[in-house]
């Protein structure tokens, strides 16, 4: 009688369950629906086609701009919401951002009935709440902020949260950043021949990772030209040791391993690293034959066992601390600005940060000698990698109710030369002003914690050098200097197109990664016993045990698929 | 505890009523509970059949049950990884310290308390004792990191000062063996002042009498903790062992995980499910595999649980969870 | 050990103790005041700190009395205006919850305790279930949002967190201390079931009241990631403790995220700001403990109740 009762119960909350889960799938069929709501948006482009090609020709002598704004119904006002990690401002801060909004939103109704508003993603979680965001599927956000090397962008593309971005819809709709956009970068956008991404294309960033040091000082360490290979970078390790006993050398946490390992291979081989596999970027080609691939971790052991050396000695001449591996409170960053470290392991964007006389850079103030070097990894066998386009991407959510107007919206905030600097820097004369020579500069009264508009809108998926006002504090002949000296060598992404398919094989990559981590934190580190030919051997077996010739060998199929 | 015996009686007698007639008598205690009824239902067994997230490819157009069935592939990392047994073990055996040790300490301190006479010591002492839970688990993290690193940490510091010479100074982040012993250590610290509120009001619930007339037939201090003290609170106790069983797969992931942190070198000995499962799937969001682990430890949870409760059970119903 | 000492004197001078009694008290305040130093040294070296200026704690560490007064880190916290609102809301919904939470667990725990209750063993079951199979994030989040639309509402944080299956087993466990003959002697007066509890268990529940109430009071009080899920950015006022989690994660993540690059990092404080939150979010709750002690010397005398 007793089991009957349980039954009875749990058959009755299973079937309330199922039921409540019933009206959330006949919610989330408000998926088939808007990809219903979606065909119908293809078919009006189709509709506006013909309107549109007809006017073409006017359209290319006029600039484009929103030609086809005319065919489209903007009858009704809506509102855009747009996904980006960040925290919400709060109280100045927040009233600040919203006078700038009042502004931006006043063109946009004016240009296209459509106002925009901000979905905050907060750092808490983020990767979390990011997903389950875009799982709702609702219209909850319209435009998604997204990454194919830090937010999930392709997994999501496939995972059908974002909207197909048909090539009518995007020249309807989009048409100046349809137009801006190299076809070329359009394929890297594609998965399954649909593009889900509009990428970030024309913004000079670089993200390649290296030493900052402090340049006069490796001139007295004997450093004439400053640092240019690892062994200078002991050598300079070494000098500030012995000679400024105040200062560690470098105050790195536990996470630079990869970045550092990751440096080595680049600085002593032709490696060109696939994105988006794992987080060590285990994969790649080389230079000269890029679509072979391998994994240097498996196959350089003697560089391998160099990089175990140097480390082991860097550890024995105390660069970082003894408990590095657990050291998650690192400052180094600030502790470098103000002069209590000797290096900052980064990427170049940072270095250009570093380099400047900014306020926060408190070393040139105190020391007028002081000047910041930065020695990238790659540099000794000239082997540098532009960033993939991808690296910030503007998405359409597919559960987006206006995904025609959000696109829109994104056309004016990437393009219109007033909503770009409304929205990346605030109101001119307010939250900043430009000098004589065009440069940004910052006005009286301002107050870095309410008109910092830039550290609000978090708009890292659609930034536009043509657009963007360069900043007056910044030492623009060394960043000059520095790209000029990339440019010389670069090569660009090579694989921005390839998007791998790795269900099958995402059990071997989670063991990857997690042998990875576990050996490489401590050959990185200097933390292993034993010689390092021993070490490094026990990884690569450790590797070769969790599949890693496995994982190479699908994505050479994959590699052939799409390459041969 | 004999009246106990003699209670459970009168729930014979009821036994030849049909369902219906059970339901019209005991109307008012099925209204009493119908409100803890509906909220399970609406927030644990509601969204229960979406476990079905963790046999399918999740595509988030098509939605939990619109999706394609892919059989155990998520579950496939975790086996395939070589460490399930290894972790699983870690995880049971640190989640025993913790219930037993937890336990044992927080039923001592509560009895102490209450012999304690001072009433200004008993309160002071038992807030006080509460203040390590308020502590979130990443401060705990920095506060053992400054009291442990080798370079400037306090331990070490006051070694040094002792003359301690550099080599043979206290190197716990590359020690694993001392972490078992550690981690415990700072669980029972921090919950102990929670834990053994339980007990403390249990204590308060028993007959003031029975403890008067003990005095009265002279029964010393530690008769007095052995045959009444501790008896009466032994239904508890169990409630409490039996209670954690469940969860005995889960580990708490806040205190490995910022305590012990990601440090290789001491994965030998501090390497839970959650910790190993975290560094994993870091590089990739998956809700179907997170769903797949959490599975696999309800689903050893609830035979232990059940197997435990059965045999209880037979020993004494009244013991038992449900 | 003076005092204590002293104490114990006094104590001893109150009633008349047998050697093991001595022996048992002895032990009993140096084992505690062991305890409670342990306990409380750390909170003083985070109130300390808290107190200290950033640049102080990365050069020497934390410390007790602070090297280098500095309220810089409280300043960054309470900058915003927001806390005092958030105080509002997290008491609020402590108190609300609190009270809706512990009527419904007491009522529960009676029922399921009732040994002529027919169905307790099967309620009971179906209650402890939901302790060991959840369905995980996913579904438990779209549920809310889809289904409930809870979706920036306060409803999402307070409903959750009523009970808990661990809570009512806990209070039915403490019934069970109360002998049936009560509730007997009730149904001889001609009481209701309902009747029973209220004016006869209830009163004497009230250390069980007590402990149950302090522990979903802390739940309330300490809860962050059911707001995480729910409130979103267009919600302006955060319970205490994920407002306060926020602020540390806002400064951690800016600095190790890749996003960190595109933001100048000025002077703030990192370290000293986790320990200000501890204390904030500390502080008040630790107040209430003095009442539920209140509740705790009551003990129940069946005896009486029996006469």
């Amino acid at each position: 009688m007793k089991k009957k009762v349980i039954a009875a119960l749990l058959a009755a909350t299973m079937v309330l369950g199922m039921t409540a889960c019933g009206g959330n799938d006949s919610q989330q069929s408000s998926a088939p629906e808007s990809s219903g709501a979606e065909s119908s948006a293809e078919e009006s482009p189709e509709a506006s086609d013909a309107g549109e090609e007809e006017s073409s020709a006017e359209e290319e002598s006029a600039g484009g701009e929103a030609a086809a704004a005319g065919d489209i119904d903007t009858s009704e006002h809506v509102v855009i919401n747009y996904m980006t990690t960040g925290d919400a401002p709060s109280g100045d801060a927040k009233a600040r951002l919203d006078e700038m909004m009042a502004e931006l939103n006043a063109i946009l109704t004016e240009k296209v009935n459509a106002e925009l508003d901000i979905y905050y993603i907060s750092w808490t979680d983020y990767l979390s709440n990011y997903n389950l965001t875009l799982a709702r599927m609702d219209g909850t956000v319209d435009l998604v902020g997204t990454a194919s090397d830090w937010l999930d962008a392709w997994p999501n593309s496939k995972n059908g949260a974002f909207l197909e971005l048909s090539e009518e819809m995007l020249q309807t709709y989009a048409p100046q950043t349809w137009a801006s956009v190299p076809a070329e970068n359009w394929e890297l956008c594609k998965y399954n021949g649909e593009i889900y991404l509009i990428p970030e294309d024309n913004y000079a960033q670089w993200t390649n990772h290296g030493f900052t040091y402090r340049l006069d000082w490796a001139k007295e360490a004997g450093l004439a030209d400053g640092v240019h290979s690892w062994e200078d970078m002991t050598t300079y390790f070494k000098w500030v040791k012995e000679n400024k006993p105040d200062i560690t050398p470098w105050d790195s946490d536990g996470t630079q391993y990869a970045t550092m390992v990751g440096g080595w291979i680049a600085s002593h081989s032709n490696y060109v690293a696939i994105d988006g596999i794992n987080s060590g970027a285990m994969w790649g080609g080389t230079k000269d034959d890029l679509y072979t691939v391998y994994s240097p971790y498996m196959t350089d052991t003697d560089s391998l066992v160099e990089f175990a050396k140097m480390m082991k000695e860097w550890d024995e001449i105390g660069v970082w601390k003894t408990d590095v591996l657990n050291n998650t409170t690192s400052t180094n960053r600030d502790d470098y600005r103000i002069g209590k470290v000797a290096a900052e392991q980064h990427h170049t964007q940072t270095w250009t940060d570093l380099v400047s006389h900014t306020e926060a850079n408190k070393i040139y103030q105190e020391d007028e000698n002081a000047e910041s070097g930065f020695f990238y990894f790659g540099e000794e066998s000239k082997n540098v990698v532009a960033l993939s386009i991808t690296h910030g991407a503007m998405a359409v959510s597919a559960g987006s109710a206006n995904p025609e107007r959000a696109l829109m919206v994104y056309d004016l905030l990437r393009n219109d030369p007033d909503c770009y600097t409304l929205f990346n820097y605030g109101i001119k004369g307010v939250s900043w002003d430009t000098d004589d020579q065009g440069m940004r500069i910052i006005p009286e009264g301002y107050n870095s914690d309410t008109d910092n508009i830039n550290g609000m809108t978090n708009f890292w998926w659609g930034r536009n050098d043509d657009l963007e006002v360069k900043d007056a504090t910044r030492a623009w002949d060394k960043i000059d200097a520095m790209y000029a000296e990339y440019d010389g060598i670069k090569i660009e992404y090579p694989y921005g197109q390839f998007v791998p398919e790795v269900d099958s094989i995402e059990g071997q990559i989670s063991n990857i990664n997690e042998v990875h981590t576990n050996y490489m934190k401590q050959i990185a580190f200097g933390k292993y016993s034993g010689t390092a030919e021993e070490i490094v051997a026990e990884y690569q077996a450790a590797l070769e045990a969790a599949g890693i010739n496995d994982v190479t060998a699908e994505l050479q199929r994959q590699f052939d698929e799409l390459y041969k | 505890m004999s009246k106990n015996k003699q209670e459970s009686k009168p729930a014979v007698q009821v036994k030849h009523l049909t369902l219906w007639e059970k339901i019209v008598r005991h109307r008012i205690l099925i209204l009493m509970c119908l409100p803890a009824i509906i909220f399970f239902i609406a927030f644990s067994y509601a969204p229960l059949p979406g476990i079905w997230v963790a046999f399918v490819k999740y595509n988030y157009r098509d939605g939990i049950f619109g999706s394609r069935f892919i059989g155990l592939d998520n579950f496939k990392f975790l086996a395939t990884s070589g460490k399930l047994f290894e972790l699983t073990k870690n995880t049971v055996l640190y989640n025993l310290a913790f219930i037993i040790l937890g336990n044992f300490l927080a039923v001592f301190v509560a009895i102490l308390l209450n012999e304690m006479q001072s009433k200004w010591f008993k309160k002071a002492s038992q807030t006080v004792m509460f203040l390590p839970y308020f502590i979130s688990q990443v401060l705990v993290g920095i506060l053992v990191f400054y009291l442990l690193n080798f370079d400037s940490g306090l331990v070490n510091g006051i070694l040094r000062s002792l003359g301690v010479a550099e080599e043979s100074l206290w190197q716990p982040y590359s020690t694993p063996g001392v972490w078992p012993v550690l981690l415990v250590i700072i669980y029972l610290w921090q919950q102990t002042g929670y834990n053994s509120v339980v007990y403390f009001a249990a204590i308060c619930g028993i007959d003031a009498e029975m403890i008067e007339a003990a005095k009265v037939d002279g029964a010393n201090g530690f008769q007095r903790i052995r045959y009444i003290l501790l008896p009466s609170l032994k239904p508890t106790i169990v409630v409490l062992l039996l209670f954690a069983l469940g969860g005995i797969v889960k580990g708490n992931f806040g205190l490995f995980y910022n305590v012990v942190g990601t440090n290789p070198l001491l994965y030998s000995t501090t390497d839970i499910i959650e910790t190993y499962v975290y560094r994993a799937t870091v590089a990739e969001f998956n809700f179907s595999r997170a769903s797949a682990v959490g599975l696999y430890q309800s689903v050893i949870g609830f035979v232990i649980v059940m197997t435990v409760n059965t045999i209880v059970k037979k020993i004494d119903p009244d013991y038992s969870l449900f | 050990m003076a005092k204590q000492d002293k104490d114990l004197a006094e104590s001893g001078a109150k009633v008349k103790l047998g050697t093991s009694d001595k022996v048992i008290r002895g032990f009993g305040y140096a084992f505690i005041t062991f305890y409670t130093i342990c306990c409380i040294l750390p909170f003083l070296v985070i109130i300390g700190t808290s107190f200290t200026s950033e640049a102080m704690v990365r050069a020497e560490g934390v410390q007790i009395i602070p090297k280098d007064f500095s309220l810089e880190a409280y300043k960054m916290v309470t900058k915003s205006g927001g806390i005092w609102k958030s105080y509002l809301l997290t008491i609020l919904m402590t108190a609300v919850g609190t009270s809706v939470g512990l009527s419904i667990i007491s009522m529960t725990g009676y029922a399921l305790q009732r040994k002529d209750f027919s169905f307790r063993n099967g309620i009971s079951f179906f209650i402890y279930f939901t302790s060991l199979f959840q369905a995980g994030l996913a579904p438990y989040y779209l549920l809310m949002t889809q289904t409930y639309h809870l979706t920036d509402s306060y409803l999402a944080v307070l409903l959750p967190l009523l009970m808990s299956p661990w809570l009512i087993i806990l209070m039915k466990n403490f019934v069970k201390a109360i002998p049936h003959e009560i509730t007997e002697s009730g149904k001889i007066d001609g009481a209701g079931d309902f009747r029973i509890f209220v004016s006869l268990i209830l009163p004497m529940l009230k250390p069980a009241l007590a402990t149950i109430g302090l522990f979903l009071a802390l739940s309330y009080w300490n809860e962050w990631y059911q707001s995480s899920l729910f409130l979103s950015s267009k919600v302006a006022v955060k319970p205490l403790q994920y407002m306060l989690y926020e602020i540390v994660n806002k400064n951690d993540m800016l600095r190790n995220s890749v996003a960190g690059q595109y933001i100048n990092l000025a002077d703030i404080p990192q370290e000293t700001i986790k320990m200000a939150n501890a204390v904030l979010a500390t502080g008040p709750i630790v107040l209430l403990y003095p009442f539920v002690q209140k509740y705790f010397i009551s003990g129940i005398t069946v005896g009486a109740v029996k006469g």
